[in-house]
């Protein structure tokens, strides 16, 4: 009795795990799907299961003018200059943060907490106004200095939150064997914070690959667009067409980059995400 | 050209010598340390004993400069570090965590301090070499310290303070994470290691055998202030106050209020059964311990701890005496001895 209860226990639980995992990966697999067919197929439905597949929406996109590679490029360059630009600004003043007591960490911690809740959406017409008056306009570097900006607030409280949980004798050791505060870091404290570290330019790096309206307004000319815009631009190119295939192969190259990502750093993420879990 | 085969604690200076003078540190209004004096000679290892939160980690601190007073001074060698930052003091200190660094293996845990304070590599590989086979860790260079059990641990804490080539060795209750055996063996390892060479020793813990087996003095310290410090049989034979004489050996020593106002102590192991006069006692309860059985007795002044060589059942009734030299004294009000 137990036996055929516990079997029915399992099924249940194999339907539910199927049941997530259509429900968070069905949208991208039907874009792959979308992807892979012509347009007639999608359209009219009338080729069945057994022909319509193509690849000419993935050479349509990338023989584009400018072509889509072009786009993920811009996207990386300045996904990578804003987590290097956040990591660079946020490991400084989390550890000082880390190494401050009392009331001084409390403000601060509470004025970053603030700053990271805002929705920046709000921001961006008054960010604008700051490009134009300083000519940063259609340039990907300047691109990356309010996406690090916004992110750092954040950085800032998961770095602060990893420093903290690292046993302090360990930094008082190294001090104590003359270890200067740049060594200290780069020996003995950014080592242990690995995950940490992984996991918040992780989450920098989304948010720029992301980010939607800065870059629309950043951004007029068309080889400079990211991501974002860039897709938008597919989505709205034709006014008697939805180009349906083109905009999920698009899709499905835009997250090609975040996937290799991820599975690079699955392990470190996962970890840096679960610390301090158990810390009461 | 002879390679070292022992690690040597000199250093290039003339031994150091350690002095505290009056130093204080208060946290808010409550002085966790308050008036501290006490000298430590090269080779010399002082123990300081005292129950938790009575402030002897943080006489460490100071020392190491970890924190720093808010009164005193601190000499090594005669010269003033009280201001002198921790790289530049020249000291070693075990933590009671180790304080390993858990992402590198022995070896470079060992080697990475000297790296950083410029030896050259190869004298770097010979140092460690030589600590690690003089700690009998030989095999245990490429390990991490999640992979060593804890007395290895702590010995890899002790080869890396001993390649500070430290003027001062501080170790931080450095057993309290080891099982009570561990603790035997290691005791005289630890001192054949550390003390007699040019460095002060200054070494904390809560249990007074430990101090008693390691220190060459002993300083109790309770409230902040060193209640007295003198070599082990000092403390033992004339505690200098009720603290003292409570914390300094096991069994704890009894203490029967008198008439006149003062205290009398006794310890346990001084007390002997006599045929007349001394005190009427009825046993209460007993341990028996292999050489000796511990007991708990009434008598009209109180219960008593006594330590006892023969074999007597719960509810024996006899006489217990003592000789005078025995006898501890100590003013009722002030606790002082007297």
């Amino acid at each position: 009795m137990s036996g055929t209860h516990r079997q029915r226990m399992a099924l249940g639980r194999s339907a539910l795990v199927a049941l997530l995992l259509l429900w968070s990966l069905g949208p991208m697999l039907w874009q792959l799907y979308t992807s892979l067919r012509s347009a007639d197929a999608l359209l009219l439905g009338s080729a069945g299961l057994g022909g319509g597949w193509t690849l000419a929406n993935y050479t349509d996109v990338l023989s584009g003018d400018p072509p889509f590679w072009r786009y993920m490029l811009n996207s990386t360059v300045v996904g990578a200059l804003s987590t290097l630009f956040t990591l660079a600004l946020a490991i400084p003043c989390a550890y000082a943060l880390s190494r401050r007591g009392g009331l001084l960490r409390l403000l601060v911690g509470g004025g970053l907490l603030a700053a990271a809740v805002f929705p920046y959406v709000l921001l961006f017409l008054a960010l604008l106004e700051v490009a134009r008056q300083l000519g940063l306009a259609n340039n990907l570097l300047a691109l990356s200095l309010p996406y690090a900006g916004l992110s750092l607030p954040l950085a800032v409280l998961l770095l602060q939150a990893a420093f903290a949980e690292l046993p302090v004798e360990l930094e008082e050791n190294a001090l104590l064997e003359g270890f200067s505060l740049l060594q200290r870091l780069r020996w003995i404290l950014l080592p242990l914070m690995g995950p940490a570290v992984a996991s918040t330019g992780l989450l920098v790096f989304l948010f720029s690959w992301n980010e939607f309206p800065i870059a629309l307004t950043w951004l007029s000319r068309s080889e400079l667009l990211t991501l974002a815009p860039a897709m938008a631009r597919i989505a709205g190119s034709s006014v008697f067409t939805v180009p349906y295939g083109a905009f999920a192969a698009a899709t499905v190259l835009g997250s090609l980059p975040l996937l290799a990502l991820l599975l690079l750093f699955q392990r470190q993420i996962v970890a840096g995400l679960t610390q301090g879990a158990i810390k009461g | 050209m002879t390679t070292p085969t022992t690690i040597s604690t000199t250093t290039a200076a003339a031994p150091a010598s350690l002095r505290l003078e009056n130093l204080g540190r208060r946290i808010g209004d409550r002085a966790i340390l308050d008036g501290v004096n006490l000298a430590v000679a090269p080779g010399e290892c002082l123990a300081l004993l005292g129950p938790s939160g009575c402030g002897k980690s943080t006489v460490l601190r100071l020392i190491a400069g970890l924190d720093a007073p808010d009164a005193g001074r601190i000499l090594l060698d005669g010269d003033d570090i009280t201001e002198r930052p921790p790289a530049r003091r020249q000291v070693a200190m075990v933590f009671q965590s180790y304080a390993l660094y858990p992402h590198l293996s022995v070896a470079r845990n060992l080697s990475l301090g000297m790296e950083v304070r410029g030896v050259p590599r190869g004298e770097r590989d010979r140092e460690v070499a030589t600590v690690l086979q003089l700690l009998q860790l030989a095999e245990m260079g490429q390990r991490r310290p999640a992979e060593l059990s804890g007395g290895q641990r702590q010995r890899v804490a002790l080869a890396r303070a001993l390649l500070r080539r430290p003027r001062v060795f501080l170790l931080d209750e450095p057993m309290s994470n080891l099982d009570a055996q561990l603790r035997e063996e290691l005791r005289p390892q630890l001192r054949a290691i550390l003390c007699g060479g040019s460095a002060p020793v200054v070494y904390v813990t809560h249990d007074q055998q430990e101090a008693m087996g390691i220190a060459d003095r002993i300083a109790v310290l309770q409230d902040g202030r060193v209640q007295q410090c003198g070599t082990p049989q000092e403390l033992y034979q004339a505690p200098a106050n009720l603290i003292v004489a409570g914390f300094i050996g096991r069994p704890q020593i009894n203490l029967l209020p008198q008439p006149d106002g003062t205290v009398l102590g006794l310890r346990p192991e001084h007390l002997v059964a006599v045929t007349e006069g001394g005190l009427p006692v009825r046993v209460l309860s007993r341990e028996w311990h292999g050489a000796s059985q511990q007991l708990l007795v009434a008598s009209p002044q109180g219960e008593l701890r006594w330590t006892c060589a023969g074999n007597l059942s719960i509810g024996a009734e006899l006489r217990l005496g003592w000789a005078r030299e025995h006898e501890h004294r100590f003013v009722q009000t002030t606790g002082q001895r007297c």
